[in-house]
């Protein structure tokens, strides 16, 4: 624990903050309710926004100080792909995994595929949908949705496919709709399956509506997720105020490797002012004991979120020059390996991480860059440095490294 | 789409979960000339809608959660005929903050022009805007009732409890908040606390 007395003074003390209505929001609450933010000199107000747009739009132009984004925003945001363009930059990554792919139950049974009392193979269920699909023909394109063209919830989907030899951009129809219009959609046949955030996934399986047919975490391993956005220009004025918000809200990802924090951020969260929604839906992936459809017993997921153990935090500049690429393809526009650097060294900062860890004794990794797609089972990066498996679905061609 | 003659008229689609405020923007783009095909709540496939009708331009309310959804036609579907753009000048920064402040968003069908765009965005801002006034102006209006609810109530215990007039009871709110440095409906609050706490142990 830091001493905040020891801290450079903040710039600023009142600060908005905003998030979307998201079980991964829990360390941005869990710092509120733990007076966190009080501890480090600073007066949050937590903002719930309807969209990612309206996010963007509001750190943007200064309405937000810091918000709650999809790890890919800061680069696509700073390279203006869609909507307003601003440079935006994450010092502090809010976690790992939190995903999770449901198809509707006749899709689902039109696979043939059980699995009692284990997580679906992830895999297998792709390359079953993938033969389907090729005995159906062209004429009957599923069409499948995220809640954001630029996500790891698109491009894990789209990782998904093509490991069934599916291709995403001619095989699905792939679209987006907003979280909440997810589970009606999905109902009312409009989509044949989705790929969204925690709680949506539990929801649809609560409901009886879906089965999930694959977690994130099956798909890319300790795959990045959200970050803690802000300007470049609120950060060079403001480097003091955030630092202290980055302690805050490592202290309370630090708190949720505890498994009664686990328990209590559902509680705290299902409140009107924050999710609103049942503590039943929030429960299942904070605590891992998650249910991949409704008539079988839940299976032991413990790594469904991870906001702390990992180094869960540290902003990978290896996730963000994925994340560049997979932008890149979806836009088909090429961005060169230079432009590429250069966007993944403004956005994702490092040493923003690497301080903040210094101030709470913490260690971190001395490099930015680390293999992908290699291990297993957990590694060590460095002396005392544990990382989590970091293989993807079907072996596609990245490793991390740059030379 | 170029497709459209130089001078037809932009068409519309305006998206709005408020439809006193909806059917205000609607009246005023027609006056100025402007076709509006169709307003539309959020929730009610606005996909579809876009599909349906190709408008030129979309309108949407800040606060709905299709946004990202509109969004996503000018990536995703990056090969339909209804790709659409949002409307953001670069060289007017001002313009964001302007609409973001209004609480309104627009996006073109790529291809149109934003000069022809920009009078339509003006109309929209404009009612949204004296919407937002209208807004205030109620939320004032609710509180100033509230206020001299209180106050009603603050006399009325202060006349049973001292046995005074109502005029009495009116002055000795007001040299309460005068001593105090206080609002008279802050002093009312105090009292009505005081008060019945009370009455309560009595």
């Amino acid at each position: 624990m830091s001493d905040p007395a020891r801290l450079p003074p903040a710039e600023i003390t009142q600060l908005s903050l905003g998030y979307m209505r998201l079980t991964d929001a829990a360390p941005l609450i869990l710092a509120k309710e733990e007076g966190l933010y009080a501890r480090y000199g600073l007066d949050v107000t937590l903002r719930r926004e309807v969209s990612w747009a309206n996010l963007r739009d509001k750190l943007v132009i200064g309405d937000l100080d810091a918000a709650h984004l999809l790890a890919p925003l800061p680069m696509t945001t700073t390279f203006g792909a869609g909507g307003i363009r601003g440079n935006l930059l994450t010092g502090l990554s809010l976690g790992l995994n939190g995903n999770a792919i449901t198809v509707s139950n006749s899709l689902w049974d039109s696979l043939g595929l059980h699995y009692p009392g284990r997580a679906p193979d992830a895999l297998e269920v792709v390359k079953k949908l993938g033969e389907q699909i090729k005995e159906r023909g062209p004429g009957s394109r599923l069409t499948f949705a995220t809640v954001h063209a630029f996500s790891m919830h698109t491009f894990l989907l789209r990782l998904w496919f093509q490991a069934g030899q599916i291709d995403p951009d001619v095989d699905i129809r792939l679209l987006v709709l907003p979280p909440e219009q997810m589970c009606d959609s999905l109902a009312r046949g409009i989509i044949d399956g989705f790929c969204v955030g925690e709680p949506w996934s539990t929801v649809a399986v609560e409901q009886g509506i879906g089965t999930v047919a694959a977690s994130g975490y099956q798909i890319w391993n300790n795959a990045p997720e959200k970050v803690l956005g802000v300007t470049e220009h609120w950060h060079n004025l403001h480097p003091a105020t955030h630092l202290r918000l980055r302690l805050a809200i490592m202290e309370a990802c630090r708190l949720l490797t505890e498994p009664q924090q686990r328990v209590r951020i559902a509680e705290i969260m299902s409140q009107r002012q924050y999710l609103n929604l049942p503590e039943k839906m929030l429960l299942p992936s904070l605590t891992g004991d998650y249910r991949f459809s409704k008539n079988d017993a839940p299976v032991q997921v413990p790594e469904f979120h991870v906001f702390w153990k990992f180094q869960a935090g540290f902003p990978w500049r290896s996730h963000a020059e994925w994340i560049v690429q997979q932008s890149s393809a979806l836009l088909g526009k090429e961005i060169n390996a230079d432009d590429t650097r250069a966007l993944v060294q403004q956005s994702y900062r490092a040493n923003l991480y690497r301080e903040a860890a210094r101030c709470l004794g913490e260690l971190s990794p001395s490099q930015d860059y680390k293999e992908e797609n290699r291990h297993g089972s957990p590694w060590e990066f460095e002396p005392g440095i544990t990382l989590g498996a970091d293989v993807m679905i079907g072996n596609p061609q990245y490793s991390g490294k740059t030379d | 789409m170029k497709s459209a003659p130089q001078n037809a008229p932009i068409r519309v689609m305006l998206v709005d979960d408020h439809p006193s405020r909806a059917q205000s923007v609607e009246e005023h783009l027609k006056a100025a000339g402007f076709e509006v095909l169709s307003v539309i709540s959020s929730a009610t496939g606005l996909l579809f809608q876009i599909e349906q009708h190709r408008p030129d331009v979309v309108l949407i309310d800040l606060q709905s959660p299709d946004r990202d959804v509109l969004e996503s036609l000018a990536i995703v579907n990056r090969h339909s005929p209804t790709a659409m753009v949002m409307f953001a000048e670069e060289d007017d920064p001002d313009y964001i903050r302007q609409a973001v402040e209004a609480g309104i968003s627009t996006y073109l069908m790529e291809g149109i022009n934003p000069a022809k765009v920009k009078p339509v965005i003006e109309v929209a801002m404009a009612q949204f805007k004296s919407f937002q006034g209208l807004r205030q102006e109620l939320d004032t209006a609710r509180t100033q009732l509230q206020d001299r609810t209180l106050i009603e109530k603050a006399k009325g215990l202060l006349m049973l409890q001292k046995r005074i007039s109502e005029n009495e009871a009116h002055q000795l709110l007001t040299r309460l908040a005068m001593d105090n440095n206080q609002r008279l409906r802050d002093v009312a609050q105090t009292v009505i606390a005081t008060l019945s706490a009370l009455e309560i142990r009595k």
